[in-house]
C-alpha cells in the first residue's frame, strides 16, 4: 500500500535545521498492524504525519498505491485524507460543542461510503453514550469517540499517535481493542505510535526509530491479542 | 443542517454576548445609514412628485412692473416652455393679539382658472374668491400654524398705505415655499413672516398694477439651456426694472431643501463609516480569538479531510450570522428612527404629505457594506485558520516568552506591586494585541466626542450669531431705499437708545464661472449693533474700499482677500461693480457680503440712502415701541432678534439636538460594546494563566488585579488618543455638514471630553467588574484542563 524510500524531513534551514527523518525505507501492506517505537524526538510523529498527508517530505519517495504523495497539491492531499485516512490523536481533538454522535457524523458527512455514526460508536463500545458532549465523557471514552470518528469513514489507513498516552492501563486496553478489531474486521492498515514496548506483541511488525532512522524491524510470526499482552 | 453548521450555532451560543456586542455596533451604523438614506429618499421623492404635480417653475424673476403683453414676449424666448406671470408684494400685517409687526408676501392667483406654474395645494378651507362682501386671502401653512389661524379668521394688512381687513379663506401650500423663510434669511421665522395668496384683481388694483405683473416663473423646453434663457429674460425685463432672473439653484426654498439633502448624504456616509470600521475591528478581535481557541479543532478538521475552503467558510459564516443580526436590528432601528425624524421635517419643510419611505436599496447596500466590513474583519483570522498546517496545529501554541517590562528594566520596579508588574508584562509581551485593545478603547472614546460637538457647535452659534454679531434689539426695514435722515426718525421712536443705518442691495456676486445672489450689506465702518466678525473672533472695520465676504462665500467663489469680484447690482439701473475682497467674515447661517455704507452709496452713485436701521430699544419702552412701529408708514419689515433666535432654538437647534441624542445613544452603545468585548477577550486569553496563579496560591483579588490593572493601564493610554481621534472625526464630519445655509463651527469643550472620558471609565469599570466576577466563577480544574 505504502512504498517508502529515502524519506527525509528537515525542519528549518541552515544551522537551525533539525533533521526529524533522515531517510527511511519500508513498505506497508493491507490488513497489517504496525507499531512504531522510539525515544521522544526520534521522529515517530513526523513519519506518521507524512503517511497521513499532513506534511510533505523534504526528500525521498512516498508512494501510496503507486501515486507519489510528495507531489500531491493541497486539494489532492485533502481528498486523500478525506477518503483514505483515519487519524487518532493523542489529544483526542474532539469538537467540544458537538455530541459524540455528532463528532462522528461531522466526518461521515463528507466522505463517500461511511458507516452510520451509531454503528461506529457501537464498534468502540460506546453505543449508550452517543448523545453526550465530550466534557461529559472520560478520557478513554473521548479517545474511543475519536477512534469511532476515524473508522466511521472505513479508511484504508488508520494512523494513531499515542492513542493510549493519556490513559490508564485498563482504559488503554479497551481503546487498543477497538483499533485491533477495526484492523481485523475491516482489513484496515493500522499504524500505532507508542512508548509502551509491550504493545509490540500485538503488532504484525514493529519498527524502532532513533534519530530519524529505522534502527530495527521486528516481525511477529504470530501476533498476540491485546488482552493477552503482559500488562 | 450540516454538523459543521450545528457546531457554528453552538459556538455562537457560547459566544452570544460578544457576538451580540459586535452585531449591535454594526446595527448602530446601519440604523443611521438606513435612517438617513431613507430620509433622503423620502425628501427627494416627495419633493419631485410635489414639484411635478404642482408645476414648480425652473426660472424665476422679479421686476418692478411690466404690462401683461410682455408675457407673450417671454413665452417667445427660445427654450421657454411655459410662462406664468403675476404679482408678489411684501406688506405689513396686523394680527389681532400679535404685538409685533409681521410681514406678509402677497402672491396673486390667476384671474381665471388654475395657475400654469407654482400651483398651490389647498390644505383646508378654499381658495380666496373675488369679493362678494369681504376681501379674502389664503395663508401659507407655516405662518397659519404659528398663529393658530383657521379659515374664517380675520387678518389685516397694510396695502399700499391703506389698512384692509381680510377673511382667511383657506390654508395652502406651494412648491415655491416648501421652506418658508423671509427673503435672504437662512432661518425660518414663521411668527413674523408669512406667505399669502389672493386674487390677482384685488392685489393688482391695490397697488395700481392692474394689467401688469412684477413676478415671473418659467419652465424650460427639454434640452434648453437655463443660462441662455436667463440671459434673454434679463435682457427683456431690464427696461421694466428686472432684478435678474435665476434658476432653481438660486431659489431659496429649493436651495434649502437641497442643502438638507446634502447634509443627510454626508451623515449617511460619515457615521456609518466610523461605526462599521469599529464593527469590522471587533469582528476581527472576536474571530482571531476564536481561531486561536480552536487551533486543535481546525487541525483535526483538516486532518480528517475538510478542505481549506470548507474550514474558511465555516469561520466566515460566524461573521455572516453577526451581519444578519446586525442588519436585522439596524433595519428595525433605522426604520423606527426614520419615522420619528420624518415628523421633525414638518417644522422646516411644508409638503402636502411627507411620509417615511424605506429606501429598499439601502437595505441591500447596508447588507453588502456590513458584510464587507465583517468579512474584512474576519478575513485575517480565517486566513490564519486556513494557513495553519494540520501537523503544526497539533502542537500546542508556543509558550509566550516573558521578560521584565520596560519600566522595570528602567529600575522603577520597587514601586509596583506584583500584580501591577504582571499587568505591565502582559501588555508588553503582546504589543500588537495591546495596541489593538488600546485602539479599540480610543475608538470608543472618539465616537463619544462627535455628537457632543454638534450640540456645542449649535450653542456656540446661538451665542455668536445673536450676541457677538447681532447686538441690536430689532431691525426695521423700509419698503424702498430712503434718504439717510430716516435714521433720525427711527431714533425718535419711543425707547430707542441707539440706531444704526444699513443699506441692503441685491447683487449677484461673480468670480470666474461661479455666481451667487445675496444682499450686499452697507454698514457703518465699525458699528456697534450689527458687527462683522472674523474667525478669531474680532470685530472687523469695514475699509473705505473693498468688500468683506463670508469665509464660506470665498470658498464657493474660490477667491481670497486681494482678489477681485464682480457685483452685478440687481436693483434700479443695471450696473457691474468690480470690488476687491478686503477680508473674510465668520458666520454660520447663509452667506453674506459687507461694505462700508458711504463707500457703497458712492459706488451706487446714489447719495446717502438706506434700507433701514438696526435699533437698540430700552426694555421698559418695548410695548410703546411696538405700538409706534405698527403705525409707522413705509415699513417693510421688523425683525426682532430674540424671536429669530427663539425660532432657531426651536427648529434647527431642536433638530440637531435630537440627532445628537440619537447619535450619542449609538455612540454609548458602541463604546460599551467595544470595551466589553475587549475585556471578554483578555479574560479568555488569560483565564488559564490566571487560574494557574490561583492554584499557586494567589488570592482572587490579586488575580483580578492583574486583569483589571491591564485594562486600566490600557484605558489610561487610550483616553488621550481617543480624544485626539474624536476631535479629528468631529472636524471631518462637521466639514461634510458645512453648507451655504447652515454651518456648524467645530467647538470642542472640556465638558464634551469629560463626558466621553466618564462614559469610557464607567464602561471599563463595569466590564472589569464583570471580568472579575467571571474570574471568580472560573472552575480551576476545567480552566487548567481545557484550553478555553
Ligand atoms: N515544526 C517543527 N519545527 C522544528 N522541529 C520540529 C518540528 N516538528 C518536529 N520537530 C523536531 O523533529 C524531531 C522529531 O519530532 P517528532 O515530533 O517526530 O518526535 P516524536 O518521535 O513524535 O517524539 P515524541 O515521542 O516526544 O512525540 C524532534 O527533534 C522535534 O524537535
Ligand atoms: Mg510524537
Amino acid at each position: 500500500m505504502f512504498h517508502v524510500r529515502g524519506l527525509a524531513r528537515i525542519y528549518g534551514e541552515g544551522t537551525a535545521a533539525v533533521t526529524a527523518l533522515a531517510g527511511v525505507d519500508f513498505d506497508l501492506f493491507r490488513s497489517e498492524l504496525v507499531v512504531l517505537l522510539g525515544a521522544s524526538g526520534s521522529g515517530k510523529s513526523t513519519l506518521l504525519n507524512q503517511l497521513g498527508g499532513l506534511d510533505s517530505p523534504t526528500h525521498g519517495t512516498l508512494l501510496y498505491h503507486g501515486a507519489d504523495l510528495a507531489r500531491f497539491d493541497e486539494p489532492a492531499l485533502t481528498r486523500f485524507r478525506r477518503d483514505a485516512v483515519g487519524f487518532v490523536f493523542q489529544a483526542y481533538n474532539l469538537i467540544p460543542s458537538l455530541t459524540a454522535r455528532e463528532n462522528v457524523a461531522l466526518i461521515t458527512e463528507i466522505c463517500r461510503a461511511p458507516m452510520a455514526p451509531a454503528e461506529a460508536l457501537q464498534l468502540v463500545g460506546l453505543g449508550d453514550r452517543m448523545d453526550h458532549f465530550p466534557a461529559q465523557l472520560s478520557g478513554g471514552e473521548q479517545q474511543r469517540v475519536a477512534i469511532a470518528r476515524a473508522i466511521a469513514k472505513r479508511p484504508e489507513v488508520l494512523l494513531c499517535d499515542e492513542p493510549t498516552g493519556a490513559l490508564d492501563v485498563r482504559t488503554g486496553i479497551t481503546v487498543l481493542e477497538a483499533i485491533e478489531r477495526i484492523n481485523r474486521e475491516l482489513g484496515t492498515l493500522a499504524v500505532i505510535i507508542t512508548h509502551n514496548a509491550i504493545l509490540a506483541d500485538m503488532a504484525d511488525r514493529v519498527f524502532t526509530l532513533s534519530d530519524g532512522r529505522i534502527v530495527n524491524e521486528r516481525i511477529n510470526a504470530r501476533r498476540g491479542s491485546v488482552r493477552d499482552l503482559a500488562w | 443542517m450540516s454538523l459543521l453548521d450545528r457546531k457554528l450555532l453552538r459556538d455562537l451560543a457560547a459566544l452570544k454576548s460578544q457576538a451580540l456586542a459586535v452585531a449591535l455596533v454594526m446595527a448602530c451604523g446601519l440604523a443611521m445609514m438606513i435612517m438617513t438614506r431613507s430620509l433622503i429618499l423620502s425628501l427627494e421623492t416627495t419633493r419631485d412628485t410635489y414639484y411635478e404635480h404642482h408645476r414648480f417653475a425652473q426660472v424665476f424673476a422679479r421686476l418692478k412692473r411690466a404690462p401683461n403683453a410682455v408675457r407673450d414676449q417671454l413665452a417667445a424666448i427660445p427654450g421657454v416652455a411655459t410662462v406664468e406671470t403675476g404679482i408678489a408684494m411684501q406688506v405689513t400685517l396686523d394680527l389681532p393679539g400679535l404685538d409685533l409687526p409681521a410681514v406678509g408676501l402677497l402672491n396673486s392667483l390667476p384671474e381665471r382658472g388654475e395657475a400654469v406654474l407654482n400651483r398651490v395645494y389647498l390644505r383646508s378651507g378654499r381658495l380666496p374668491l373675488s369679493p362678494s362682501t369681504q376681501y379674502e386671502l389664503a395663508a401659507g401653512e407655516a405662518f397659519a400654524e404659528a398663529h393658530g389661524l383657521k379659515p374664517g379668521d380675520p387678518i389685516s394688512a397694510v396695502l399700499n398705505g391703506t389698512k384692509q381687513t381680510f377673511r382667511l379663506s383657506g390654508i395652502v401650500l406651494s412648491p415655491e415655499f416648501v421652506f418658508e423663510a423671509p427673503p435672504n434669511s437662512a432661518l425660518p421665522d414663521n411668527k413674523t413672516y408669512g406667505v399669502f395668496w389672493m386674487p390677482y384683481k384685488e392685489l393688482a388694483t391695490a397697488f395700481q398694477l392692474y394689467g401688469a405683473f412684477n413676478n415671473v416663473a418659467l419652465t424650460l423646453a427639454p434640452g434648453a439651456s437655463e443660462g441662455d434663457v436667463i440671459a434673454d429674460a434679463d435682457r427683456l425685463l431690464a427696461p421694466y426694472g428686472g432684478r435678474g432672473a435665476y434658476g432653481r439653484a438660486n431659489h431659496p426654498s429649493h436651495r434649502r431643501l437641497d442643502d438638507e439633502i446634502r447634509v443627510l448624504t454626508g451623515l449617511s456616509i460619515a457615521f456609518p463609516l466610523v461605526f462599521l470600521s469599529v464593527a469590522a475591528f471587533m469582528t476581527n478581535s472576536v474571530m482571531s480569538r476564536q481561531v486561536a481557541l480552536q487551533r486543535e479543532q481546525i487541525a483535526m478538521l483538516k486532518a480528517c479531510g475538510f478542505s481549506n475552503a470548507q474550514v474558511g467558510m465555516h469561520y466566515f459564516k460566524f461573521s455572516f450570522v453577526i451581519v444578519l443580526v446586525g442588519v436585522g436590528f439596524g433595519a428595525i432601528g433605522g426604520i423606527f428612527l426614520g419615522h420619528q425624524l420624518v415628523g421633525l421635517y414638518h417644522i422646516f419643510f411644508r409638503f402636502p404629505q411627507l411620509d417615511f419611505l424605506l429606501d429598499s436599496r439601502v437595505l441591500v447596500t447596508a447588507s453588502v457594506v456590513s458584510s464587507f466590513a465583517a468579512f474584512a474583519g474576519v478575513a485575517g483570522a480565517v486566513r490564519r485558520a486556513v494557513r495553519l498546517p494540520p501537523a503544526e496545529a497539533m502542537r500546542p501554541e508556543a509558550p509566550a516568552r516573558y521578560r521584565p517590562a520596560l519600566l522595570e528594566r528602567l529600575g522603577a520596579t520597587r514601586w509596583f506591586s506584583a500584580s501591577f508588574r504582571m499587568s505591565l508584562r502582559n501588555i508588553e509581551r503582546r504589543p500588537i494585541r495591546s495596541a489593538l485593545t488600546c485602539l479599540a478603547l480610543a475608538l470608543a472614546t472618539s465616537i463619544l466626542v462627535v455628537p457632543s460637538s454638534f450640540r456645542d457647535g449649535v450653542a456656540y452659534i446661538i451665542d455668536f450669531q445673536w450676541d457677538v454679531v447681532q447686538r441690536q434689539t430689532v431691525t426695521l426695514t423700509l419698503v424702498e431705499p430712503g434718504p439717510a435722515r430716516g435714521v433720525a426718525d427711527f431714533g425718535h421712536l419711543p425707547g430707542v437708545i441707539l440706531a444704526e443705518p444699513f443699506r441692503y442691495v441685491p447683487v449677484e456676486l461673480r468670480a470666474g464661472p461661479v455666481t451667487r445672489r445675496l444682499l450686499l450689506q452697507g454698514l457703518p465702518a465699525r458699528g456697534t449693533l450689527s458687527r462683522v466678525i472674523d474667525a478669531h473672533p474680532r470685530q472687523l472695520t469695514l475699509p473705505p474700499r473693498g468688500i468683506i465676504i463670508s469665509a464660506k462665500l470665498a470658498t464657493v467663489l474660490q477667491v481670497r482677500p486681494g482678489d477681485e469680484v464682480v457685483a452685478k447690482v440687481l436693483e434700479g439701473e443695471e450696473r457691474e461693480l468690480r470690488v476687491p475682497v478686503a477680508g473674510l467674515a465668520e458666520d454660520f447661517t447663509g452667506i453674506a457680503a459687507y461694505m462700508e455704507l458711504p463707500a457703497l452709496n458712492r459706488l451706487l452713485l446714489e447719495g446717502d440712502r438706506i434700507n433701514g436701521a438696526h435699533l437698540t430699544v430700552a426694555a421698559g419702552s418695548w410695548p410703546e415701541f411696538l405700538a409706534a412701529v405698527k403705525t409707522t408708514p413705509r415699513l417693510a419689515g421688523c425683525m426682532i432678534k430674540n424671536s429669530v433666535r427663539e425660532g432657531f432654538r426651536q427648529t434647527t437647534a431642536a433638530s440637531v439636538s435630537l440627532l445628537q441624542k440619537i447619535y450619542m445613544f449609538f455612540a454609548t452603545v458602541v463604546a460599551f460594546g467595544i470595551i466589553y468585548n475587549s475585556a471578554r477577550i483578555s479574560l479568555s486569553e488569560r483565564s488559564r494563566e490566571l487560574a494557574t496563579l490561583r492554584v499557586l496560591g494567589f488570592s482572587r483579588g490579586e488575580v483580578g488585579a492583574v486583569l483589571v490593572g491591564e485594562l486600566v493601564l490600557l484605558t489610561l493610554l487610550a483616553l488621550p488618543l481617543g480624544l485626539v481621534l474624536g476631535s479629528f472625526f468631529a472636524s471631518g464630519i462637521i466639514r461634510t455638514l458645512n453648507t451655504e445655509t447652515v454651518r456648524l463651527p467645530l467647538v470642542l469643550t472640556a465638558a464634551n471630553y469629560a463626558f466621553a472620558v466618564s462614559v469610557v471609565a464607567i464602561a471599563s469599570a463595569l466590564s472589569a467588574l464583570f471580568a472579575a466576577r467571571k474570574l471568580a466563577a472560573i472552575d480551576l480544574v476545567s480552566a487548567l484542563k481545557a484550553l478555553d
